[in-house]
């Protein structure tokens, strides 16, 4: 945690250094495009952002502990196809919706504790267990579906990532309500407090008294399932399952979540950050997209943006 | 992560040694021929591959068919496998038509015919090429979508500009387009191939373009996403048209949604020619270093109409 507070360097960190950089894209934009700044597209980036953000959350858990969850995009994918599939079973659909979503869930928290055993017993680094995992869902998804979508999903399905509640698109609301989660989470419970004391020293945190294991299969297991409901979100909105949706998901992921100023050293950073690492990265593609800025150049542009958050962090911490 | 790949390439070596014993001296005189497919993960290479299967069936050769879901290093590592287990042939599904250059000449080098399908290497020697013909397919994708928009509008290209087989269909388009003044390509933006992305980018696009007529997309998951963006943002009047003909692309078709028309390939048959090719070259026959299968577009009225396949 910053200790020097006060100083323009620390302010200038973590969300209030995000926070500016953000609002200054958003000026910028706003200037260069006449249809950024409008009510419907700033819904627009929203609901772009909601998938990778919602994902971005778990993975801000996982990275306050010191770890990394690279099996993000692979669950994206994998949950949306078991989702969609049990979807297309014959019942009735009061039945079938909640069972689908159910169980897309629970493969999600299922991924997520089975990588957090793997650490904690066997010792495995997380990079490798959940390296493993990224593979291990990405061709489950593939050998089950033979590399053909899923589709021809019953009528209400679609609506729950393409619908809207008074104007504002369901995988938004669905965005707001896991980072107020989160963040009360983080803040105000004694779990949160062990997740930042895991992540600041292991060690400090086992003498302590922290079930440090148990932290650990926790924090992965949130990141699993808000990637199956991400990867359920994701069906919704495409109406089918993918085997190769999610694909590098986990790499915008993290993205977020260091640009919004979570450290990958693990107890440094907050949920309030990487919403707005989210936003930024989502804004910067999306005004990319609106000056018809071509798919070569933006792939550079948002690297660079990206160095740049963390050139900034790193400063702010010398 | 060294220490990974060692026990990845013992893996591999293990599995091509165990394969070779296994053979024994029984099946000597079946040809035995690698395949480096890009991906499994598209409905395309998966009917490629059944039309590979089918014909090599036919003809009793035996297939090794790997995958490399879009990993160049993968790929020639696969390719380095085929020649190492001195196959009679190498079927190439180029992730990156310049990229695959060593692999193909390693295969030179072991005197190993190669044939590359769907996607061309620009380096190292080629026996032939097998694939749909590309431009074409673009023309009458941008011809029918200019007679759709009776000759004038802004439209958008939902593009991967990653491969030579979509920059050619790209090219393609853009001359049918050419050929009509009022017609304007406003964006052209890249959805990866895939639908998710693609769904973003439209989403975008349509931001951007109020009065947009017209997208092409490049296959069909370009096409189904610009489709589902088109759908959630409710923006009537607009026409798509899709490469691939997949089944969910027909059924969007025949459900008279914004999709209006596919381009066609046949990818079974470029598997099956693939392969004729080779027993061709096989027999010493000489082939030419270029077969293109046709292509075709497919309107509702086409799809009712079942003489059109």
């Amino acid at each position: 945690m910053p200790n020097h507070t006060g100083s323009f360097r620390s302010r200038l960190s973590g969300e209030l250094g995000i926070g500016v950089a953000f609002i200054l894209e958003v000026l910028v934009f706003s200037f260069l495009s006449p249809y950024f700044f409008s009510a419907d597209n700033l819904l627009n980036v929203t609901l772009q952002a909601s998938i990778t953000a919602i994902i971005a959350v778990g993975m801000t858990f996982v990275i306050l502990t010191g770890g990394i969850d690279l099996s993000v995009g692979s669950l994206v994918a994998f949950a949306g196809i078991v989702t969609t599939s049990f979807l297309k079973l014959d019942a009735p659909a009061e039945v079938i919706f909640p069972a689908a979503l159910l169980v897309g869930l629970l493969v999600g928290a299922g991924s997520g504790a089975l990588a957090g055993v793997c650490m904690t017993r066997f010792n495995i680094a997380p990079f490798i267990v959940t390296l493993a995992l990224m593979t291990i869902w990405r061709g489950a998804a593939f050998m089950y579906t033979e590399g053909r979508p899923i589709w021809e999903l019953p009528e209400g399905f679609s609506v729950l990532g393409s619908g809207r509640l008074l104007g504002v698109p369901n995988p938004t609301i669905v965005m707001i309500v896991v980072f107020a989660a989160a963040h009360i989470v983080l803040k105000y419970t004694s779990f949160g407090r062990h997740v930042y004391a895991v992540g600041g020293n292991v060690e400090a945190a086992r003498i302590s008294g922290i079930d440090t294991r148990r932290v650990y299969v926790a924090v992965y297991s949130i990141s699993g399932v808000l990637s199956a409901l991400s990867g359920i979100l994701l069906a919704s909105r495409i109406n089918s399952g993918q085997p190769n949706a999610g694909l590098m998901y986990e790499l915008d992921v993290i993205a977020a979540v260091v640009v919004g100023g979570t450290s990958l050293n693990g107890g440094r950073g907050s949920v309030l950050g990487t919403f707005i690492g989210a936003m930024l990265i989502a804004v910067l593609r999306n005004g990319l997209n609106l000056l018809n800025v071509g798919s070569y150049v933006q792939q550079v542009v948002v690297g660079i943006v990206i160095l740049l958050a963390v050139m900034l962090d790193q400063w702010r911490r010398r | 992560m060294q220490r990974l790949a060692l026990v990845g390439v013992i893996l591999v070596l293990s599995v091509v040694l165990f394969s070779s014993c296994n053979k024994g001296g029984n099946q000597q005189q079946t040809k035995v021929i690698g395949v480096a497919l890009l991906t499994r993960g598209h409905i395309f290479y998966r009917d490629l591959e059944e039309g590979l299967m089918e014909e090599a069936k036919k003809n009793n050769y035996e297939l090794i068919i790997t995958s490399s879901e879009f990993d160049l290093g993968k790929q020639i590592a696969q390719i380095e496998d085929f020649i190492s287990r001195k196959v009679d042939a190498i079927i190439i599904c180029p992730v990156d038509s310049k990229g695959i250059g060593p692999g193909v000449r390693s295969a030179n080098r072991a005197n190993i015919p190669v044939f590359t399908a769907d996607i061309a290497a620009q380096e190292g020697e080629v026996v032939s090429h097998i694939a749909s013909d590309n431009v074409a397919g673009g023309r009458l994708a941008g011809e029918f979508l200019a007679k759709a928009l009776n000759g004038k509008g802004n439209i958008a290209i939902i593009n991967h500009p990653a491969v030579t087989s979509v920059l050619d269909r790209v090219q393609g388009f853009r001359d049918a387009i050419a050929l009509y003044p009022d017609i304007k390509v406003v964006a052209d933006v890249s959805g990866q191939g895939v639908r998710d992305r693609s769904l973003q980018a439209t989403t975008d696009v349509l931001q951007a373009h109020p009065d947009l007529a017209g997208i092409f997309g490049i296959n069909d998951d370009s096409a189904l996403g610009a489709l589902d963006a088109v759908q959630q943002f409710k923006r009537p009047g607009i026409v798509i048209v899709g490469y691939d003909a997949t089944p969910p692309a027909v059924d969007a078709i025949m459900k008279e949604t914004a999709l209006k028309a596919d381009v066609i390939q046949y990818p079974v048959k470029i598997g099956s020619s693939t392969i004729a090719m080779i027993r061709d070259h096989f027999a010493g026959i000489p082939v030419p270093p270029l077969v293109p299968v046709e292509v075709g577009i497919v309107d509702k009225a086409a799809l009712n109409t079942p003489s059109s396949n």
